[in-house]
């Protein structure tokens, strides 16, 4: 148990779960929530890290697996900021809109810190080196959530980027971040931050809109068989590039399959 | 507000006579920074395997952050998961433990 003292106080205590839905909803999807937060574990780290971080020593092989490791991480974030930003306009509520906006400038960033660590590991020509080694699984899975976007689909696009993308890239980062150097785990320890609001609102929105609608739910479970593969090797190759075996695949995947489980889309 | 939420809401601070009173936590900060300073101490990362949850604390399944309130939990009781925005009502877990479902 960490930092939890048994106290003899009987008095009520305020606290966050006494809010009313509207209440707590309001302030999670708030820009001010968003600022407030961001702030608390990015405002001391410029590009996405402690400039006082020590770089590790790679070796020409260590830094050459790295290299191709991120290159895919700029594709699946550029993909989300180019489809938030399409699901801004879309937004059936202003907190969903307020929401999806600081979505696009999470994505934004995300975008950044990883072209800016590729720069500092020395590629030179950042657009070539991500499109020659980028899996194109993702550029794939790129097309399809954009081509929802634009078919004006916010529960197919909202599926496909924060429920389906977000949890694949939080499973990714999680497992890297334990693998990686320092520099480039302290990156993803953001990047995982702010997945966490991307994934929870994704999973939440469509739990609420699915409940009263089994026709969608019926529909979105159709897309979701129809991503599957997809989603199974995207997260494949990325799982080689990570140098991982392939029994070590399918745990990696478990976060996915409860989401999807949880909101009743199982099939 | 739906009828989940107002069954999970109807327990809160109240102590069935049959049961026994609720045990009470003091709370602080853990190093948790991904909500507004306000809400900190009511969220802690979870440390894997070797960590346990006190009687106060559920994880929140969607984005595995352990969740913190000032009195000890109880299944029925409405917690909030505000990194990743996900309400939840407190159950009992297969094996005895409490644990958080998802309220849509």
């Amino acid at each position: 148990m960490v930092g939890t003292g048994e106290t003899g106080d009987t008095g009520d205590a305020w606290e966050p779960h006494l809010l009313d839905e509207d209440e707590f909803l309001r302030e999670v999807q708030s820009f001010e929530f968003w600022f407030e937060a961001i702030e608390g574990y990015l405002g001391d780290r410029p590009n996405g890290y402690d400039p006082d971080l020590v770089e590790a020593e790679l070796d020409d092989a260590e830094r050459d697996q790295l290299v191709t490791i991120l290159c895919n991480y700029p594709v699946g974030e550029t993909a989300a900021l180019e489809a938030s930003s399409g699901l801004v306009r879309l937004a059936a509520t202003n907190p969903s809109q307020i929401f999806m906006a600081t979505q696009v400038a999470d994505e934004a960033r995300h975008v950044e810190v990883f072209r800016r660590r590729l720069e500092h590991l020395g590629v030179s020509d950042l657009d070539t080196t991500i499109a020659s080694r980028a899996n194109p699984e993702l550029l794939e899975f790129k097309r399809t959530l954009l081509g929802f976007v634009d078919d004006g689909q916010w529960d197919l696009a909202v599926f496909a980027q924060n429920v389906l993308l977000e949890t694949m890239e939080d499973t990714v980062f999680r497992f890297h971040q334990t693998t990686a150097d320092p520099v480039t785990a302290q990156i993803l320890e953001g990047v995982i931050a702010d997945e966490r609001r991307h994934l929870g609102f994704g999973e939440n929105d469509l739990g609420r809109r699915l409940a009263g609608d089994p026709q969608r739910r019926a529909q979105l479970t159709e897309v979701r068989a129809r991503l599957d593969p997809l989603v199974l090797r995207c997260f494949e190759a990325t799982y080689r590039d990570l140098g991982l075996r392939p029994d070590e695949f399918p745990e990696l995947g478990r976060s996915y399959l409860d989401a999807v489980e949880r909101l009743g889309l199982g099939g | 507000m739906n009828d989940d939420l107002d069954t999970a809401n109807s327990v809160e601070f109240e102590t069935d006579s049959d049961e026994a009173p609720r045990r009470r936590f003091e709370l602080e900060e853990t190093g948790f920074r991904e909500v507004p300073k306000r809400w900190r101490k009511f969220y802690r990362l979870w440390d894997g395997p070797g960590d346990t949850l006190a009687p106060n604390e559920v994880i929140c399944p969607v984005c595995k952050v352990v969740i913190r309130s000032h009195r000890e939990l109880r299944p029925g009781d409405r917690v909030y998961c505000m990194p990743c925005m996900s309400r939840l009502v407190v159950a009992r877990g297969p094996d005895g433990g409490l644990i958080a479902d998802v309220l849509y």
